[in-house]
């Protein structure tokens, strides 16, 4: 017997949730313990970035801060010294253009995949699914030496490109289980009234897409956000880095800044996600579950 | 749909208006690997800017493993950067085994006709017949030292070696923990090591470099035995701590072992120099061996495109005419070997005046001496030894660069 | 085939019917509607091939070349480079290392995850609980490494909780020494991680039906018979999955190594991942670097591909 997994009602859920937890003290004192495991290191960056390097340094890390006021100097001589400004810029433009394309371009393929039938469908699915099953090392030397041949190395173009590539995989396996799972009257219908293959997809099974969609633009867009060796390989030059770049550059050779000003850096570069989460959320968890089943 | 076609038109947009990259304004850059210096570096292409009539920028690499990977690919496709600064010894040979890297001679006639070079700083950078770098920076490796602390102990700048290690008595036993010495940023287990080598055993310590003596010889032991016994006696700081310059500027440690390039740093850090710290030449074991100091020197390069080039040369010329070096020398606290220019602060300019009285022979720095692949893994047991400075670990690091070495030259024959 | 009583053959009744007639008409509409899909598959395909697939190969081809430093690209040399892979400490202690992290990253996440979703399932204001406990799985693994790089500092978080505990200060670089900092590490991607499978394991729990729940306890069954015969089953595909996904990514984990071990003498042995990295971008080795990430590929296939054939057994016993 397994799941009907797309008809996951989310509310009955919770509701069902809310109903069967019991007022039960004990256990709850026992999981506030547990979670202040994930509570305290969170805690220690919000305390530590309203602290200036002497204050850091002279008290218990766990401290309280002695004043808001430091933030401000923090969060300034982070953003210049670490480049936050363009790594934002250059993550936010790999992010949105890379991931949107991506799913475009697997919506594209999903769509040839199982809405037309030709021979050996399998095969040209597999072929596009061998992308995700190799490890990121086999593809850094040969791409870090063709790029810079091509002449591409530490390019915006260059990132946009290898990101779009590497964001396509895991959504075409994705939309095309969904697109199977979709009926095919409207697109018969609207065949049988003329309509070329191109209209059928962009009118019809696009819009039914959305939700898949959205759910694997921000998976794909979390994971072109938090990479780090690609934009270290591909795209080192200053104006060119991601975020996370920039971050790991500046905890490395900027380490006599001082923690405050690290964790800082940290949690500027952490904001989109964290904020992208907490409004997204129910999309989160589709995404999450979309890529467990 | 008209959400989803604004979004798509966006993308497309962006990605085309991405791929038009800028490629060919008449501008020079300077490609390094040395983000601190990335301000005083824009100082002083800000100036060469201005003086070249052609815009000049730096741009910062970072960690220097990419930078050297950025460098052997961009030579591979036959595309190294115009100007960029490198390091001497064996990674300057190979990058000249390249064929790509132009000959400096001309330039270098014209600047010791000046009387600003000496042929000694020239020579430096010769392999063969041929120069091929500029100094970005000439730094010799001396003791930075906190004034005050001397002044509370009474002591002053030791002349022998006997007096050096007296001095740390007095220092620890006021509690004042004498050196500061990390291994902040993985490079710096080298430094005590080559110090301590130069001091009781030069030979040994050149032999190291050609493959003549072993690491786990008697003259390595006798050195390590020497380092087990001072970090026994507390004379060392927390090896862990991120923050060298800090440590120093804090008097965490009364006394910094670094390159004279740390001078500009330190006084950012809050120090005065000159009058809040000086530095001096670590005396030898053996007083009557010459006068010797660690010389370290990263060239500035040109690529044989960018010699062909007339912005870039001018940009060169710049970087080591007295102006520049004098903008250089106030910006980042370093000097580049001009006799004509300022010196950059007075402690650099009382060494230099120490190494002209006492006649100091220059030795090369362990980081460009050591073949190129041994850098990384020796210096690795190095930092492994700072963290747990027992004889025991000294052994055991002993016996494992000296596998790597052998393997190494016997791989050569 | 319907056979006729007069035995006609496969091949004259196929004569008859016009089947080849009707197959040729199909086969060219096939053909047509291939170059339909393939217009759409196009830019997929075309990156994927070019900057996934075409990759792997050259990255085998540098593998038996001597490349190295600036040169040596053209020169053939055989399977020197793995063969100097077995006996050289520094990658048999990255394998090592690399087997650890692997096993460890699937199996605490996973255990306690498990448990973290059954015990907060029956919890108030459990909720808030996940999503405290979810939200370190979408921080970047860098700005986790960079947090908790300071909260195992000499002068950190964990030393400072420990000398309340024990009453006089604590200095363990815990992040220095060869014993801990594996162990500290794993931690800290065990802290990241549990989110996720909690989450994924609370929504199978509650996507289980209730009348087969009911109707087990109505015949007797005991809380952990439930559990053993008809919750797991239902886990099990996702936890299957999990389990694939996370030994794909802890064999190329780097950003939490790299990060959080930049002062650990040892660095480069911390897993395979590091260990290729350093010798292709630091020593310039880029065949022996090409052969390390040719190993890191065909341990990581014979591992999934044992893990896929477990799954289609346990597919095959819950059916």
């Amino acid at each position: 017997m397994a799941i009907a997994a797309h008809n996951i009602d989310f509310d009955a859920i919770e509701a069902r949730e809310r109903a069967a937890q019991k007022k039960n003290w004990p256990t709850f004192i026992l999981a506030l313990l547990v979670s202040m495991i994930w509570v305290v290191p969170f805690y220690y960056m919000v305390v530590s970035i309203f602290k200036t390097h002497a204050e850091y340094a002279a008290n218990n890390p766990l401290s309280l801060p002695e004043g808001l006021s430091p933030f401000f100097d923090n969060a300034i001589s982070a953003w210049n010294t670490a480049k936050m400004g363009a790594g934002f810029a250059n993550s936010a433009l790999y992010g949105f253009v890379g991931a949107g394309l991506a799913v475009f371009f697997a919506a594209m393929a999903a769509y040839g995949l199982t809405r037309i039938s030709f021979k050996r469908q399998n095969f040209w699915f597999m072929l596009i699914f061998a992308g995700t099953i190799f490890p990121f090392q086999i593809y850094l030397i040969p791409l870090f030496f063709a790029y810079q041949k091509i002449g591409i190395i530490n390019t915006h173009f260059g990132m946009l490109l290898f990101y779009t590539a590497v964001c396509i995989p895991f959504p075409v396996l994705v939309l095309r289980n969904y697109l199977n799972g979709l009926s095919r009257e409207m697109d018969e219908a609207a065949r049988m009234d003329g309509a070329s293959e191109f209209r059928v997809f962009w009118s019809i099974i696009l819009p039914n897409c959305i939700g898949p969609m959205t759910a694997t633009f921000l998976l794909q867009f979390t994971w072109i956000w938090n990479d780090l060796l690609f934009s270290t390989v591909l795209g080192n030059r200053e104006e060119v880095r991601s975020i996370m770049n920039s971050l790991q550059i500046f905890h490395g050779s900027y380490s006599t800044a001082g923690p405050n000003l690290t964790l800082t850096a940290a949690l500027i570069a952490s904001l989109p996600a964290i904020v992208l989460f907490l409004l997204l959320r129910r999309h989160f968890m589709e995404g999450m579950r979309v890529s467990g089943v | 749909m008209n959400f989803k076609t604004k979004l798509l038109s966006l993308a497309f947009a962006g990605f085309m208006s991405a791929s038009v990259v800028s490629v060919y304004a008449a501008e020079v850059t300077l490609v390094h690997d040395k983000p601190f210096w990335g301000e005083a570096l824009q100082k002083v292409v800000d100036a060469a800017t201005k003086s070249i009539g052609e815009t000049m920028k730096q741009n910062a690499y970072s960690p220097p493993e990419q930078f050297k990977a950025y460098m052997q690919s961009s030579i591979a496709a036959n595309d190294p950067p115009d100007i960029f600064t490198w390091w001497t010894g064996g990674v300057y040979e190979e990058l000249i085994k390249s064929g790509q890297i132009a000959e400096l001679d001309d330039i270098w006639a014209e600047m010791i006709k000046s009387g600003e070079f000496s042929e000694g700083v020239r020579d430096f950078y010769k392999v063969g017949d041929h120069i091929y770098g500029v100094p970005l920076h000439l730094s010799r490796w001396v003791v930075l030292y906190n004034k005050a602390n001397y002044t509370k102990v009474g002591i002053s700048e030791p002349k022998t070696w006997a007096e050096f290690l007296s001095n740390a008595e007095k220092l620890k036993a006021a509690g004042i923990t004498p050196f500061v010495a990390t291994t902040q940023d993985g490079w710096r287990g080298f430094i005590w090591f080559e110090e301590i080598m130069l001091r009781t055993n030069p030979e040994a310590y050149m032999g190291l470099h050609s493959g003549k003596i072993a690491y786990d010889s008697e003259p390595v032991r006798n050195a390590f035995k020497i380092w087990v016994d001072w970090y026994a006696k507390g004379y060392f700081t927390d090896p862990r701590s991120t923050e060298e310059v800090a440590d120093f500027a804090k008097n965490k440690g009364s006394m910094n072992l670094i390159g004279d390039w740390a001078v500009g740093l330190v006084e950012k850090a809050g120090m005065k120099p000159g009058t809040d710290f000086g530095a001096f030449i670590m005396p030898n074991m053996d007083a009557a061996l010459p006068s010797s100091a660690i010389l370290e020197g990263s060239p500035i390069m040109l690529s044989k495109k960018g010699l062909a080039k007339p912005e870039v040369v001018k940009a060169l010329k710049y970087f080591v005419s007295v102006e520049g070096a004098n903008v250089w020398a106030t910006a980042s606290g370093n000097g580049l070997g001009n006799s004509k220019a300022n010196p950059p602060n007075d402690v650099v300019n009382k060494i230099n005046q120490d190494v002209a009285a006492m006649k100091t022979v220059s030795y090369p720095r362990w980081w460009e001496a050591v073949p190129a692949d041994l850098q990384g893994e020796i210096v690795a047991e190095l930092n492994r030894f700072m963290l747990s400075p027992t004889m025991e670990t000294a052994e055991s690091v002993m016996a494992t660069t000296q596998k790597l070495n052998a393997a190494y030259w016997a791989d050569k024959q | 085939m319907v056979k006729y009583i007069d035995r006609e053959s496969d091949a004259q009744l196929m004569q008859r019917i016009g089947w080849h007639q009707v197959k040729a008409v199909e086969d060219r509409a096939m053909r047509r509607n291939f170059w339909k899909a393939f217009a759409f598959m196009a830019p997929a395909l075309f990156l994927v091939c070019g900057l996934l697939l075409m990759p792997v190969v050259y990255n085998i081809y540098f593998s038996f070349t001597k490349w190295k430093k600036f040169a040596g690209l053209d020169e053939f040399a055989g399977f020197s480079n793995y063969a100097k892979l077995p006996g050289n400490p520094y990658f048999d202690e990255a394998f090592y290392n690399t087997a650890i992290w692997v096993a460890a990253s699937v199996v605490f996440p996973l255990a306690i995850g498990f448990g973290l979703a059954v015990f907060l399932r029956a919890v108030p204001f459990g909720n808030m609980f996940k999503n405290i406990i979810f939200l370190p799985r979408i921080l970047a693994p860098t700005a986790v490494a960079v947090i908790w790089f300071h909260v195992y500092a000499p002068h950190g978080v964990i030393n400072s909780l420990l000398a309340m505990v024990v009453g006089r200060p604590v200095d363990i670089g815990w992040l220095y020494q060869d014993n801990t900092v594996t162990p500290a590490i794993i931690a800290t991607f065990v802290w990241q991680s549990v989110g996720l499978v909690m989450v994924l394991v609370l929504l199978g729990l509650s996507a289980i039906p209730k009348d087969p729940l009911e109707a087990a306890r109505i015949d007797g069954a005991t809380n952990g018979q439930v559990f053993r015969h008809i919750v797991m089953p239902l886990l099990m595909p996702t936890l299957v999955v999990v389990t694939i996904l996370s030994v794909l990514s802890g064999f190329t984990t780097f950003d939490l190594l790299w990060v959080m071990g930049v002062g650990y003498p040892g660095q480069r042995t911390l897993s395979l991942a590091v260990y290729m990295y350093f010798e292709s971008f630091q020593k310039g080795s880029w065949a022996f670097g090409s052969a390390i990430a040719v190993v890191i590929g065909i341990v990581v296939f014979s591992v999934t591909w044992i893990q896929t054939l477990m799954q289609s057994r346990v597919d095959k016993m819950t059916r």
